[in-house]
């Protein structure tokens, strides 16, 4: 594996991990939708 | 008339027809609870056979830039879009299609252009159902131990076409009848789970299946990550190595643009239906989001990590020019069987794949059942009955014509190809032009936890018609008609198939039938609505101001 393709990887592996952990993370602190 | 608000906004208990009682109205049953369900129906084969395969064909890691570049001004948008339509629509008092193009263009003729809305996902779901089947037959003949063959490669296409009967047109209902057991069991278990409704059928089945999957996903993952580590990153190599010269070729960006445009379910009729069963102060923005995010996860992280380089270790290079089915059902049980601990990991392997599949053909099913509940009064029982009527139907067509898989071919290009892409852009047209994105933006931040940019109504107005317009006509010129190959030899189109092979044609005569009968239902559910003044609440947001 090419360093290229090492940095693909980890940069396309970690956007998407980083954007479902912060909307996961947003869901699952937003108070109960009747209290809102 | 349903609308009880200057608006023309009825509340949530407000019943949906004059002529009989109805249950109550239907919602989701919790926030994490839709954003799975829409995330299910995104979630399915694709993600984890189509993936790799259009990565490996186009450049591997650099095909990840036009990738993320059409999941950012196409895929992402065209989400935000369907949900907002849809809970507008959904708080008006429609769910289905015709009813939602109605309230969102404000005019009633507009139900007829919902046609495509119905017909998408009636005629994938049937044949839809059938890959779901073979699924669960993999998943089951690995317990059985029945799919343990070595490493004889001819035994595993042997045994797919044994199994699917693609060598010869009604091998299923002779020598191959297993197969019809277990599309008797996926269907059943279909019409359990969309009889019992949106939350207590589809949520809760989604709340189970989707950690479920990612658990099985992962246990594949760790296992195909810990065989010997010079060929793990051989593997990784072959999926995500650049070839940044392919960013030069056009076909390139189209393989992007239309992966991310099917994996994201976008122009299928669902989003929208989903969407409308949102209550006021939902929010639609991060719930697309997050739904998108996830479908990502599971294409991007698990499919992009799994299937190309495990195929790899034990295949080679050749793995690169199998097609979906050819991945899916003839190289991967070949892998397995010689991974250790093969048998188990190949039925984690079929049976995620049975989830994601299932989840999908759920939401397939949910925009033609609110289209018969809404449009004919019918109560839950009738509307499933009827469906599964009309539904069998259509697969005992596929199931019958299985030689070469023609029929099944033949609907996934019209129906499951070119017509979302129909779709897609009558949806786009109507959310920038005819709904109009101040409206879209003012809609979008109700209840909504975070903000869409403005650029990306602008995006969503301006570029994404366009965009969306540009790759149909690539796409039409390379596959609806005959072109010439890199040698030089004649590659028949979609088009040129209709005119030479008998069962394409029929195929596309069934689509035609099915449209016509869609159209017929729509004309007659519109008079209804228009008898019992449903349509009223269209002549109230006329005089609504954003």
């Amino acid at each position: 594996m090419t360093i290229g393709g090492w940095i693909v990887m980890t940069v396309s592996i970690g956007s998407v991990v980083s954007l479902l952990l912060f909307c996961l993370y947003r869901v699952f602190t937003l108070p109960p939708i009747d209290k809102e | 008339m349903v609308s009880d608000s200057p608006s023309g906004v009825p509340s949530d208990t407000t019943n949906t027809t004059l002529s009989k009682p109805v249950r109550a109205k239907e919602h989701w049953g919790s926030r994490i609870g839709v954003i799975l369900a829409v995330a299910g129906s995104a979630v399915g084969l694709g993600n984890f056979l189509r993936f790799p395969g259009q990565a490996a064909q186009n450049g591997g890691g650099a095909f990840l830039l036009p990738y993320f570049i059409s999941l950012l001004v196409l895929g992402i948008p065209l989400c935000w879009a369907e949900w907002t339509m849809g809970r507008y629509a959904g708080l008006r008092g429609f769910h289905s299609a015709p009813g939602v193009f109605s309230v969102v263009c404000r005019t009633p003729k507009a139900r007829y252009l919902s046609v495509f809305a119905l017909l998408i996902p009636l005629v994938i779901y049937m044949y839809y159902v059938v890959i779901e089947a073979w699924c669960l037959g993999y998943a089951f003949h690995y317990l059985t131990g029945g799919l343990m063959k070595g490493n004889d490669t001819e035994a595993y296409s042997s045994f797919f076409s044994n199994f699917v009967g693609d060598s010869k047109d009604g091998w299923v209902f002779g020598g191959g009848r297993q197969l019809l057991a277990f599309i008797g069991v996926t269907f059943l278990l279909n019409f359990i789970l969309i009889y019992r409704g949106v939350s207590k059928g589809i949520e809760t089945f989604c709340k189970f299946a989707i950690p479920m999957m990612a658990l099985c996903a992962i246990c594949v993952l760790v296992r195909v990550m810990t065989l010997p580590s010079d060929k793990v990153v051989e593997g990784l190599g072959f999926m995500w190595n650049p070839d940044f010269t392919k960013l030069k070729e056009p076909k390139t960006w189209l393989a992007a643009s239309g992966q991310i445009f099917f994996s994201l379910s976008v122009g299928f009729g669902v989003i929208i239906n989903y969407a409308s069963y949102l209550k006021k102060k939902d929010d639609v923005v991060l719930s697309g989001l997050t739904a998108c995010s996830m479908n990502e996860f599971f294409e991007v992280c698990l499919g992009g990590l799994i299937t190309l380089p495990a195929a790899f270790i034990f295949l080679g290079a050749t793995v690169g020019t199998f097609g979906t089915f050819g991945l899916g059902f003839n190289a991967l049980p070949n892998v397995f069987a010689q991974m250790p601990m093969g048998q188990l990991f190949g039925f984690l392997w079929f049976f995620m794949l049975f989830l994601a599949a299932i989840t999908s053909s759920l939401s397939m099913l949910q925009p033609v059942i609110a289209f018969f509940e809404e449009g004919f009064g019918l109560q839950r029982s009738g509307s499933v009955s009827l469906l599964g009527i009309i539904t069998l139907l259509g697969s005992g067509f596929v199931v019958y014509f299985s030689n070469g898989l023609k029929a099944m071919d033949t609907l996934d290009f019209w129906v499951g190809t070119f017509l979302i892409f129909v779709l897609a852009m009558i949806q786009s047209v109507i959310y920038g032009w005819v709904f109009g994105i101040e409206r879209g933006a003012e809609e979008s931040k109700v209840g909504a936890h975070i903000r869409i940019p403005h650029a990306i109504q602008l995006l969503l107005k301006y570029v994404v018609p366009v965009y969306l317009g540009a790759i149909f006509v690539m796409f039409c010129k390379n596959d609806v008609l005959s072109s010439k190959d890199a040698d030089g030899n004649h590659k028949p189109g979609y088009l040129e198939q209709i005119y030479n092979d008998d069962v394409a044609f029929m195929s596309l005569i069934f689509i035609g039938g099915m449209t016509c009968f869609l159209l017929a239902m729509i004309h007659v559910a519109g008079a209804r609505w228009l008898r019992e003044g449903k349509f009223e609440t269209i002549e109230a947001l006329k005089g609504e101001n954003i």
